[in-house]
């Protein structure tokens, strides 16, 4: 199958008065359409950046990138016409209704007037706003949206869906919401892009992983290759989580360090 | 020029929802106007002043009300608030062009001066104010207000996304006061002190105040028109360059 997400020795740097920073220190990545992939690793170990440079948001040091087939240093507009994005941070725009923010989006995906409504009207059905459609954004919860800025990245019917950390501060109910969504989406054949600090989260939806560590990758696999990496590795008895695969790959420890209390160093 | 217009609407819809953003915009101008008539009106009466042409010394400071009135644009504090809650981004990472994504809040920045312009204008006229330069005058008038405020909020906006943050933004909007004193606020160019006379001549913002003089006060001077015009066309291609040239190179 065709790529969907190939980068080769990608670097990003950046250059401030305190000098300079090495975010992503040469990445290579190989995400097959159709995929749901897992990115995962600690805070600050380069995955938001990746994500920024895979979708045009910021420019690439060196290295090469490729998004659906198309290059994305020099044909950063043909990228953004095949992606569909959903930050960290949800990008909405709280003095517009739901409706109106999807209608917008989806004229400056060249739709007509009469299509992008149509269109909006389908994605809020698709993530059960329909009620709240008519309503001010800023006065929706955290779940609502969540699920709006899905759909607001969908308008377009993107090959690739990039998502990061989609759940975080989300309860769990809204949660589960939200990973039916991205397991239906991904049914329908788009490749999803995600990253995420729930392990569990990567467990339950992805068919493969790669972890970043200091801007480097520093495993890539299935869930159960990886794990049985670390067992095999470990010598352990029993079979490890994603938990044990992600302390292991970025040198962490777990220790009981009184009764069930645990400490990560 | 569907996004252009798409953003443009967007910007317009945002200013209308925010009404308190709004009033102050119409208010401070009017309390300057009223303020600088009351201070000034008695040394400088209809009769026996020729450079009033025959108006009250408010005719004489409308041009300030309305400069002022265009340059308390929102389009920079939103620009703020869309960085800082990532719509920004999600514009960015949309096929957009960039020149759309300036241009749809600058121009719905000087529609939206317009409307307050002729605003203020209107509220001007039964203090006896008259646009001696009449309909066609009253018309340029607007736009050359408006032209002001989408090169104000070119300034705004180009601070806005070098330092992403509402604090600096607001800062940056104080120029606007040196701007609007070293010109010829209170009396026309010719009476002013040497050194300020200078200071005004190097100032762009004088020639917009004094084609804006001239249609209150003359009929149709096309000379003093087509410099304010002037001065807003190059500085609002200058700002439009700059601003799509940092969204360009935005990391």
């Amino acid at each position: 199958m065709a790529l969907a997400v190939e980068a080769e020795q990608l670097v990003k740097k950046f250059t401030g008065r305190a000098g300079t920073v090495e975010a992503v220190n040469g990445v290579d990545l190989q995400v097959a359409g159709g995929e749901m992939f897992g990115f995962l690793g600690p805070n600050g170990a380069g995955k938001s950046t990746t994500v920024r440079m895979l979708t045009t948001l910021t420019t690439i040091t060196s290295g090469r990138a490729r998004v659906a087939g198309v290059d994305v240093q020099r044909d950063a507009d043909g990228v953004r016409n095949k992606i569909g994005v959903a930050l960290q941070e949800a990008g909405l725009d709280p003095r517009q209704t739901g409706r109106e923010l999807l209608v917008l989006q989806a004229k400056l995906f060249g739709l007509s007037t009469a299509a992008a409504a149509e269109r909006a009207q389908e994605l809020l059905e698709l993530v059960d706003l329909v009620d709240a459609a008519d309503r001010r954004i800023k006065g929706y919860s955290g779940g609502m949206k969540r699920r709006l800025d899905l759909a607001s990245a969908l308008v377009h019917r993107p090959d690739v869906l990039f998502l990061d950390e989609p759940t975080t501060g989300l309860d769990p109910a809204s949660r589960l919401v939200v990973w039916d969504e991205v397991r239906r989406i991904n049914g329908q054949g788009t490749t999803v892009f995600l990253t995420t600090q729930y392990l569990e989260e990567a467990d339950q939806l992805c068919s493969r992983l790669a972890i970043i560590d200091g801007g480097l990758i520093v495993r890539e696999g299935t869930p159960d290759e990886l794990k049985a990496d670390l067992r095999e590795r470990r010598g352990l008895a029993a079979d490890p989580t994603l938990d044990d695969v992600f302390l292991d790959a970025t040198g962490r420890v777990r220790e009981v360090v009184e009764g069930q209390v645990q400490e990560v160093r | 020029m569907t996004q252009f217009v798409t953003l443009s609407g967007r910007a317009i819809r945002a200013a209308l929802r925010t009404p308190e953003a709004l009033l102050p915009t119409v208010f401070i101008p009017l309390f300057f106007l009223v303020v600088n008539v009351g201070q000034a009106a008695r040394i400088f009466p209809a009769t026996g002043t020729p450079f009033l042409e025959g108006q009250n010394y408010a005719a004489f400071q409308l041009p300030s009300a309305l400069l002022l009135a265009s340059s308390f644009g929102g389009a920079a504090q939103f620009m703020v608030e869309d960085i800082e809650g990532g719509y920004f981004d999600k514009l960015r990472a949309s096929p957009v062009s960039r020149t759309a994504i300036v241009l749809g809040q600058l121009i719905a920045e000087g529609v939206k001066s317009l409307g307050i312009a002729l605003l203020i204008v209107l509220m001007a006229l039964p203090f006896g104010i008259d646009i001696a330069s009449g309909l066609l005058g009253l018309l340029l008038l607007l736009l050359l207000s408006g032209g002001w405020a989408v090169v104000f909020s070119g300034y705004m906006q180009l601070i806005a996304l070098k330092t992403r943050s509402a604090a600096a933004t607001q800062s940056g909007s104080l120029i606007f006061f040196p701007l609007l004193f070293l010109t010829p606020n209170f009396v026309p160019r010719d009476m002013l002190t040497r050194p300020m006379e200078v200071a005004a001549t190097f100032n762009p913002v004088t020639y917009i105040m004094e084609g804006l003089r001239s249609l209150v006060l003359d009929d149709l001077n096309w000379t003093r028109i087509g410099r304010g015009f002037l001065v807003v066309a190059i500085f609002g291609a200058l700002m439009v360059f700059l601003n799509v040239r940092t969204i360009r190179n935005y990391d």
